[in-house]
């Protein structure tokens, strides 16, 4: 073998004996199994992406011609009023998704306990999550509506018609209802992601700290959460920078009508009911930027707070510690 | 050996039919090469005589339509007659829901079909890019009705599939039983009317309809004619007009429009829960006299009496603005059929047969309840309630301002779509707003518009 690869590298290989080399099969492969994700990839999303920049420079509609503004359109995206009012409504889906990670530990760690019907109560718990988000939207439009569903509920329990506030008129209360879909959807799927990080803990160590005398509730604080801190960071930064995007519960439900609008049903308004596509393409990349510096923003909080998870202590409790160790010191010093 | 013969013959017919499927391949590029002269040959639709003409020609043409609801059933059938009268003509529906914005995506790759409704966000410039000419439009606005809508330099490319009108559609029974025997005529007397029948019977006096947004979109559709009495309004006079949301002493003009959706709200005279209300239920209801009234273009009536067994209670009633004494309904056309250009000839002939088929001979109209697109066609039974109102339609923009009504809707965000006349419920429904403020800033709005593009205000 050795002797033939050096007769071939002498001579000029030909081109079966190049592809035949290890080396160069292995790359081969590589590339043929990374080409199809990889147009996939460029075509259906960095092209498109790379069009949308470009879109957010021209004053364009979806048919006819185009017309280059520069800045323009990033500057009218600061100056309209409610663009930016719409990110509040965004606080009300970002309460949402806290209660919704709350509401998945909740009940993901009670089913890491043995619990009876444990199965059927994930199925139906995750069961949301395979609807569509449209089809959600359908079902809480009749589930809100004025004397459907939620409020012969809660005539049966004697409440009076008159004094159940409109679901989704309510100024005061209509993004509750619709963040509360979004709950309603997503808690089962969070659930699961954190029942699969729980079973990864040791189960002697449950034991091994009912022995010592912990009751769940330390268990869970001591041993659970520490073990899938990574989980729910991940997890409560996906929500926030989700609820950020929401769109199809106000779009299905209120149209983002009666102050239900968020920044996408907006930016949607405009794209398609004034036919200003490059507007909207200038608002999907600010959109963008803030979510960016969102997610940074909440990356380096978690990370000095509470620790992503990858070491044992937090910045901020070693410098606890330090700062305690030194007192104790000088305390000792002095002494 | 008989193997080795067979594997040949399998391989030269292998080639052979590449070889042909590229020929074909290449005829395809060819004709679509020169489609853009492809419709030299193809007739205007007046030149046709149906039933004898171009009875030789052969083609399988496709037809795209909004109408998911009746295209398997009603539509089909229409195809069927058709082509029993040529039948060497294969007519195909298809259903699109969604059917603006999917339209505004697939007519710009040239491949979707022959005939199609034309969206309304093409603009008359774009016309003649995706669209056979049909004929001489000084020939064929004898003929038909609402031909200026897709006109442009004098040529039509697309003939309305009939007509509707814009008025009140109500119960009679109801207003009746509420003692109101005259019609109203102003703003004020329909917001009177709608009190009395919220005091006499249990119906809902107006029903907005508000959650299913396309409703209140059709507010806009009397701020002209029926508003204004002129019909130079909309697509002239409103371009080049000052603060056209301003308050007019006779309560004429948009603002009166707008007045009655805002007091009607802001009196409680609607139904208890705009944010739910639903569509489909409301047609049952207005045909039991549950609701008393509703605001929508007459196309709605055929539905409103198909939807329960009370049908001839359902009446419809011009706007109530006055002008000078005059009530005024407009009418205009429902979506125009337009003709693939990039289709072959053949294709294109065909299709020019079917929608004028569809257009003299069809019963789509009656069927429908729509306003014939003949000239000579007759009014349906529907619009009896109109005597007396002067039915106009709007007169096309002068020249070189085709598209200039809906680049100053889209710029103000204003009369189109349905968010600013929501904006008016909600001012009215939560009290949080004043008519007269609100139009103060929509008269900005248009202000700001007609100067981005640069109009000239005249009046």
């Amino acid at each position: 073998m050795a002797k033939q690869n050096t007769a071939g590298s002498l001579e000029k290989k030909t081109f079966s004996q190049w592809v035949s080399q290890k080396k160069i099969q292995q790359r081969l492969v590589i590339i043929t199994f990374l080409f199809v994700p990889l147009l996939l990839l460029l075509v259906f999303t960095y092209i498109p992406f790379g069009k949308m920049i470009q879109f957010s420079f021209y004053d364009m509609k979806y048919i006819g011609p185009k017309v280059w503004v520069g800045l323009k359109n990033y500057i009218d995206v600061f100056k309209r009023p409610e663009c930016f009012q719409s990110l509040l409504v965004s606080v009300y889906y970002m309460g949402g998704a806290v209660v919704q990670l709350a509401l998945a530990l909740f009940f993901a760690t009670l089913m890491v306990f043995k619990v009876k019907g444990a199965s059927i109560f994930k199925g139906c718990m995750f069961f949301p999550y395979l609807i569509c988000g449209i089809a959600v939207g359908f079902i809480f439009k009749f589930f809100y509506a004025r004397g459907y569903v939620l409020d012969s509920i809660l005539q049966i329990f004697g409440m009076d018609l008159e004094n159940i506030p409109m679901w989704l008129q309510d100024k005061s209360i209509n993004n509750i209802s619709l963040a509360a879909t979004s709950v309603w959807r997503y808690t089962g799927q969070n659930m699961i992601l954190f029942l699969g990080a729980m079973m990864s803990v040791d189960t002697d160590l449950y034991e091994a700290a009912s022995l010592d005398g912990a009751n769940k509730w330390h268990q869970f604080i001591y041993i659970i959460l520490p073990s899938i801190k990574s989980i729910v960071v991940l997890n409560l930064i996906l929500s926030i920078s989700g609820s950020l995007s929401a769109f199809e519960p106000p779009y299905v439900i209120t149209n983002g009508t009666m102050g239900t609008g968020t920044y996408f049903v907006i930016m949607n308004r405009l794209a398609h009911e004034n036919q200003k596509v490059g507007l909207a393409c200038a608002m999907a990349i600010v959109l963008l930027a803030i979510i960016i510096v969102c997610t940074v923003a909440q990356k380096l909080f978690f990370k000095y707070v509470f620790d992503d998870g990858t070491s044992d202590e937090s910045k901020a409790a070693v410098r606890k510690r330090k700062r305690a160790e030194k007192a104790a010191r000088k305390g000792g010093n002095r002494a | 050996m008989k193997k080795e013969t067979l594997k040949r013959a399998a391989a030269l017919s292998m080639a052979s039919m590449m070889v042909l499927s590229l020929a074909a391949c290449g005829g395809q590029e060819t004709e679509e090469a020169s489609g853009e002269n492809s419709s030299a040959n193809v007739p205007a639709i007046n030149d046709i005589t149906l039933g004898e003409d171009y009875q030789d020609v052969k083609a399988d043409i496709k037809i795209l339509t909004n109408r998911t609801d009746i295209v398997d059933k009603v539509y089909k059938g229409y195809a069927e007659q058709f082509m029993e009268l040529y039948p060497n003509i294969t007519v195909e529906y298809e259903g699109i829901t969604d059917y603006e914005e999917s339209l505004q995506l697939r007519l710009s790759t040239g491949d979707w079909g022959d005939i199609c409704y034309i969206p309304s966000s093409v603009d008359k410039s774009e016309l003649s890019t995706y669209f056979t000419p049909m004929g001489d439009f000084d020939t064929l606005d004898g003929i038909y009705n609402y031909c200026q809508e897709k006109t442009s330099d004098g040529v039509v490319y697309g003939i309305a599939n009939g007509g509707t009108a814009s008025g009140v559609a109500y119960n009679k029974r109801i207003w009746e039983e509420a003692g109101i025997t005259e019609l109203p005529k102003t703003p004020d007397e329909f917001i009177d009317d709608l009190k009395q029948i919220q005091d006499k019977t249990d119906a809902i006096p107006l029903y907005t309809n508000f959650a299913a947004g396309w409703t209140m979109g059709a507010w806009n559709d009397y701020t002209g004619i029926a508003a204004t009495g002129d019909p130079d309004f909309k697509n002239n006079k409103l371009l080049h007009t000052k603060d056209p949301f301003s308050k007019k002493d006779d309560m004429t003009g948009p603002y009166a429009v707008f007045y009655t959706l805002y007091e009607a709200v802001n009196q409680k005279l609607v139904e208890e829960d705009p944010a739910s209300s639903d569509w489909e239920s409301s047609k049952g209801k207005i045909n039991s006299g549950e609701i008393a009234t509703m605001v929508l273009g007459s196309w709605c009536v055929e539905q409103f009496k198909g939807a329960g067994d009370q049908g001839d209670d359902i009446g419809y009633m011009p706007f109530p603005i006055s002008i000078d004494g005059k009530q005024y309904v407009s009418t205009g056309g429902n979506y125009s059929y337009g003709i693939n250009c990039q289709a072959s000839e053949d294709n294109q002939i065909a299709a020019m047969l079917y929608v004028k088929w569809l257009l003299e001979e069809s019963p789509i109209f009656s069927d429908e309840g729509s306003i014939p697109a003949l000239k000579s066609g007759e009014m349906p039974d529907c619009l009896d309630g109109l005597e007396g109102a002067e039915l106009l339609s709007d007169n096309p923009a002068q020249d070189g301002e085709e598209g200039l009504y809906d680049d100053m809707c889209n710029e103000s965000e204003l009369l189109t779509g349905d968010y600013a006349v929501s904006e008016v419920l909600e001012a009215a429904l939560y009290d949080s707003d004043t008519l007269d403020n609100m139009m103060k800033t929509w008269n900005e709005k248009w202000t700001s518009a007609q100067e981005n593009l640069g109009v000239e205000v005249t009046e």
